[in-house]
């Protein structure tokens, strides 16, 4: 059985999401990803119940290793048009 | 800027270097989140043990004036 994870380890995989988050080259998919991760956590952040714990952690790093791979497939469709919420404003 | 963003501080709030992330009602969460944004803005990497250690303002900006002039 999995230990629970600790408070720097939740942290350490929160921080990797985000990070894998910003490399999707496109706008929607890559704002969608980080605020899926930040509000996945929220939600989870008063759990206290070690094998929940444990459970819902391995879970995050599941979808950890499914964004990484989503971020390479991406990159290489990329649309050559930018999304108007990236154009700077003149 | 950066922090007043992320914690959606109402205007006027003051922040000074002095602040400690906590006492504007950040959790780890948002310190987390705030330390990317610094990253972005900065074109910098954070690595883990540094990121954990930061509480306030000041110390996110020391640790960036560390890792910048690092880079140079």
């Amino acid at each position: 059985m999995a230990a629970a994870p600790t408070r720097a380890e939740a942290l350490s995989l929160f921080r990797s999401l985000l990070r894998t988050a910003r490399q999707f080259s496109d706008y929607n998919i890559r704002e969608y990803a980080r605020r899926r991760a930040a509000d996945a956590f929220r939600e989870n952040r008063a759990l206290g119940d070690a094998v929940a714990a444990a459970a819902v952690f391995a879970d995050g790093k599941k979808q950890l290793e499914v964004a990484k791979r989503q971020a390479v497939v991406y990159s290489l469709y990329a649309p050559k048009a930018k999304s108007i919420m990236e154009m700077k404003l003149q | 800027d950066i922090v007043k963003k992320q914690l959606v501080l109402p205007e006027g709030t003051d922040v000074t270097g002095a602040s400690k992330f906590t006492d504007l009602g950040a959790d780890s969460l948002d310190t987390v989140e705030i330390v990317m944004g610094l990253e972005e803005a900065f074109k910098i990497s954070v690595d883990e043990s540094s990121a954990q250690s930061i509480a306030t303002v000041e110390d996110a900006a020391e640790l960036i004036d560390k890792i910048v002039s690092n880079a140079k």
